[in-house]
């Protein structure tokens, strides 16, 4: 469906009253077959270099997740580098970190969407599916850190003959639902809009594809009514899972701020917690996407440089709610805080560890506010993807520091301790390998571009002329 | 008793399928005979026809309240079937119940959502439909309910309004 | 005695005393570790090895705190410290239990925890104030002949559960049978904790703390009497009589 677009007739006036198509992809509209078209033959051409990763990956997973996994239960937690008073350690700090990765996803695709912030549009999914499986390698991290994994059962309420329910006091079990909650609900925010891309690659695939689309797709045609439902489930799903998605991380720094821990019971734990979900999540999505732009075929057309000005926008801004949440948090328990939260502080900057706690503020802080304010900067996919990447790193110390680091000083200094990884550090390496394979296999498997999306949006924007000024116009299309 | 006849007429763009709902308003044929499908969603504005209601919301609604009774259930029901003492925390304490029945009205609301859609829309479906792959590459089918001896006539109007094909739609396994 | 569960939190009475109760006289502590030694044998504790040790994994449900005052050799005071579960009246390992594994037990007053019901999650650990709970981190080894010298009377716990001093609970419930079929009540001298039996000093002194005549009542009253990290207002059931000037 062609855009009416505004033929460009002023070509005489200055050239920086012309916008250039290869700027914006709503701008750029190109027949709906031609899209669907790049979107399959991104899907389904495999290049060797993909199969050797896959080899690579699933090995890392077999060894580092799977014969690790099965090696700790079998000899206890006691491989690990848990002691006392570090009760919780690299697998805490793992569960956060995809639970934060995995919020990037709601972000763009529900958050954007319900601000009408159109540069979404062809990268909804690709974040989404960070989501699902991000809370996957969340939800193996939880289940690795408990002592009796085979009895996790018990945590999940079902009716029994004891009339023995989970405790529902328990910052643990509020997880448990919230986890559930959003994994469940992310997942349906995943797969309803995927319906009508499924029913266009049924369309155009044969073979073991077209079978596997054609039950996917459930029969989705794209009638008035089938639109009409969709549509509906997908705003109540967008403003329904912002809600989720706050509670989720907020439920997972209760776990934390509600124990008799210094360091660990401050009220801001629930907004900090979030934003910082948010950091790593939105730098995250702009690693993934420029490794999927560089990596898939035809992925230049529909994820350009205004994306990544855009998320870079968004991490500048996410930096600094951080690092006014950081420093929040920072001020009142420095100023007001008991002598073990004092302590607590020093071991912060001034421990074993404290090497960890600067390289955290320069990289959460520093990088992004050093290099996101330009906007060349941010639009370069190499440029943000090592920013990206710092950003991931420096979070990561961020909860390793509020995990392990933290849990070494409490109010009996005869139980102070330090924390040295065991296990967890192929664990570790486990869930990364899963997560980036899993990613890999349904990039091959589902069309990671919402077309239909891409092309309301193409629909919806055109060219409009204000004087000399040639100027992108959007209609409201909800 | 004539048997009905099913015309697809497939557009390239929706200005001609929007024009081509005057012709099949000058033949005669009203709104209920007429289906259009798309690739991508068009507001029924657009070819002048209604907003079709949808019954997800309600779904929703329901969902919603069916997951305040379960988080009432789980938070002040379950722990007085076994009470136990712990920390001197009230057995159904306000903060904690509070953060177990939002979640249960969450998830049962999203539940719901999504069974309305599979309900409403009657997925899985995997008969035999009226339909046209070049649908999902864009292209506006506008299926007409006639009678067999209007056929010629609609068939003219159409690729008068700009119509790519028209023919008489067959079901077929999508 | 049965407590009941409070509606809201703020209903829950501080000042209650609670049924069991301990008395360290610290002022006759001499550090010797033999409570240490008795616990372990009472209760079928693990032995870790000298490196899970080192880590901070011993499993000893009473640790012997190194206190010292003054810089030797003129040191002026050596406090020492056996810690052991406080038993608090308002526990904070057990609400955060997402099993129920450490609930408060009512007939007892006592903070109990269930070995077959944790799953292993560690929180409880976490949220005690004085680090008294220890976690089975693996399976260790008791090489023949040592499992004779297990306690019949009391569990051996597999690894991925968590465990503490409970008191003696087996020998308080055997005491209180013992009580009962002879139709009295418990009193002084029925039976002693594991680590009471042991001290040489006789620094550590059990009984029932309801008991205004039982001797840990009359001691915990005492001027010297002090609770760990009383401004938690946890309620421990440990009163701790500090050295005498």
């Amino acid at each position: 469906m062609a855009v009416q677009a505004e033929s460009k007739q002023s070509s005489h006036a200055g050239d920086h009253s012309k916008l250039d198509p290869k700027d914006h992809l709503l701008l750029d509209p190109k027949p709906r077959g031609e899209m669907n078209a790049m979107v399959m033959e991104a899907m389904q051409t495999t290049h060797w270099r993909f199969w050797v990763a896959v080899a690579v990956l699933g090995g890392i997973v077999a060894y580092c997740l799977v014969y690790m996994w099965i090696y700790m239960i079998q000899e206890g937690l006691g491989v690990a580098g848990v002691n006392r008073p570090v009760y919780w350690g690299v697998f805490l700090v793992n569960t956060v970190f995809w639970i934060g990765i995995s919020h990037a996803g709601t972000f763009v695709s529900a958050l954007l969407r319900v601000f009408k912030a159109e540069y979404r549009r062809p990268f909804t999914r690709a974040a989404e599916l960070m989501t699902s499986f991000g809370l996957i390698q969340a939800g193996i991290s939880i289940l690795m850190h408990m002592g009796r994994v085979w009895r996790f059962y018990w945590m999940v309420p079902y009716p029994n003959e004891r009339m023995l329910w989970p405790n529902f006091r328990s910052p643990l079990m509020w997880d448990l639902l919230a986890i559930t909650t959003y994994l469940l609900a992310s997942t349906m925010y995943l797969f309803l809009p995927l319906i009508p891309d499924l029913a266009m690659a049924r369309d155009r695939s044969t073979g073991w594809r077209k079978k596997l689309y054609r039950v996917l797709a459930l029969g989705f045609r794209g009638t008035e009514k089938e639109w009409s439902h969709l549509h509906h489930a997908l705003n109540i799903f967008a403003f329904a899972i912002l809600p989720v998605m706050f509670s989720v991380h907020t439920i997972v720094s209760w776990d934390f701020a509600v124990a008799t821990r210094p360091g660990w019971n401050s009220t801001i734990f629930g907004p900090y917690f979030v934003i910082g979900a948010l950091h790593s999540g939105i730098a995250a999505v702009s690693m993934v996407l420029i490794v999927v732009r560089a990596t898939m075929k035809n992925m230049k057309y529909f994820i350009r440089k205004e994306h990544f000005n855009a998320l870079g926008v968004l991490m500048l801004i996410v930096s600094m709610g951080w690092a006014y949440f950081f420093f929040n948090d920072f001020m009142v328990q420095w100023y007001g805080g008991d002598k073990w939260t004092h302590f607590l502080l020093h071991w912060h900057e001034a421990g074993p560890i404290g090497w960890m706690w600067f390289l955290m503020l320069i990289f959460n802080i520093a990088v992004p506010w050093l290099t996101l304010w330009n906007k060349k900067w941010r639009s370069s996919p190499l440029v943000l993807f090592v920013v990206g990447l710092l950003i991931n790193v420096g979070m990561y110390f961020e909860r390793y520091i509020i995990v392990p680091v933290s849990l070494g000083i409490n109010r009996n200094p005869f139980s102070w301790g330090e924390y040295k990884p065991g296990v967890e550090i192929y664990l570790t390496i486990g869930t990364f390998a899963l997560f980036i394979l899993l990613y890999m296999i349904a990039s091959k498997l589902i069309p990671l571009v919402p077309v239909w999306e891409v092309q309301e949006g193409q629909l919806a924007h055109s060219v409009r002329k204000i004087g000399k000024a040639e100027l992108p116009a959007v209609t409201d299309l909800e | 008793m004539t048997e009905k006849l099913k015309i697809l007429a497939l557009f390239e763009d929706i200005d001609p399928a929007a024009h081509s709902m005057d012709a099949l308003h000058d033949l005669g044929i009203g709104h209920e005979e007429v289906e259009v499908i798309t690739g991508s969603p068009i507001k029924p504005e657009m070819m002048g026809r209604h907003h079709p209601h949808s019954k997800v919301p309600l779904f929703a609604f329901v969902g919603s309240v069916g997951g305040l009774f379960i988080g009432i259930l789980l938070a002040f029901v379950t722990p007085r079937l076994y009470p136990l003492n712990v920390g001197g925390k009230g057995l159904s304490p306000g903060a904690p119940s509070i953060v177990v029945i939002f979640e249960m009205i969450m998830l049962f609301m999203l539940i719901s959502t999504f069974l309305g859609v599979i309900f409403e829309s009657m997925f899985p479906d995997y008969t035999k439909k009226e339909y046209h792959p070049e649908i999902s590459d864009g292209h506006i089918a506008v299926l007409i309910d006639i009678e067999p001896d209007q056929q010629s006539a609609l068939e003219d109007a159409m690729k008068n309004a700009g119509a790519k094909t028209v023919r008489v739609a067959e079901r077929q396994q999508i | 005695m049965d407590k009941k569960i409070p509606e809201f939190k703020a209903n829950f009475a501080e000042e209650e005393q609670g049924k069991w109760g301990l008395v360290v006289d610290q002022d006759l502590c001499t550090g010797c570790n033999a409570c240490v030694v008795a616990c372990s044998m009472e209760n079928n504790v693990s032995f870790v090895g000298e490196d899970d040790a080192a880590y901070g994994r011993a499993m000893h449900w009473i640790r012997i705190e190194r206190l010292w005052e003054g810089e030797y050799p003129e040191v002026k005071k050596t406090p020492y410290q056996p810690t052991m579960c406080q038993q608090c009246g308002d526990a904070p390992c057990e609400p955060v239990c997402p099993v129920f594994a450490a609930v408060h037990s009512e007939a007892q007053d006592l903070n109990a925890q269930v070995y077959n019901r944790c799953v292993g999650t560690r929180y409880c650990a976490n949220n005690c104030p004085y680090q008294v709970r220890v976690f089975n981190w693996r399976d260790w080894e008791r090489p023949t002949p040592l499992e004779n010298q297990l306690n019949p009377d009391v569990t051996v716990r597999q690894r991925g559960v968590m465990e503490k001093c409970t008191f003696c609970i087996q020998r308080i419930r055997k005491a209180e049978d013992t009580a009962k079929s002879e139709n009295r009540e418990f009193q002084d001298g029925d039976m002693q904790t594991a680590c009471q039996q042991a001290c040489p000093a006789n620094a550590i002194i059990f009984g029932r703390l309801d008991d205004p005549e039982s001797q840990v009542s009359k001691m915990s009253k005492q001027d010297r009497g002090t609770e760990l990290l009383p401004e938690l207002g946890i309620s421990p059931r440990v009163t701790y009589l500090e050295v005498r000037k």
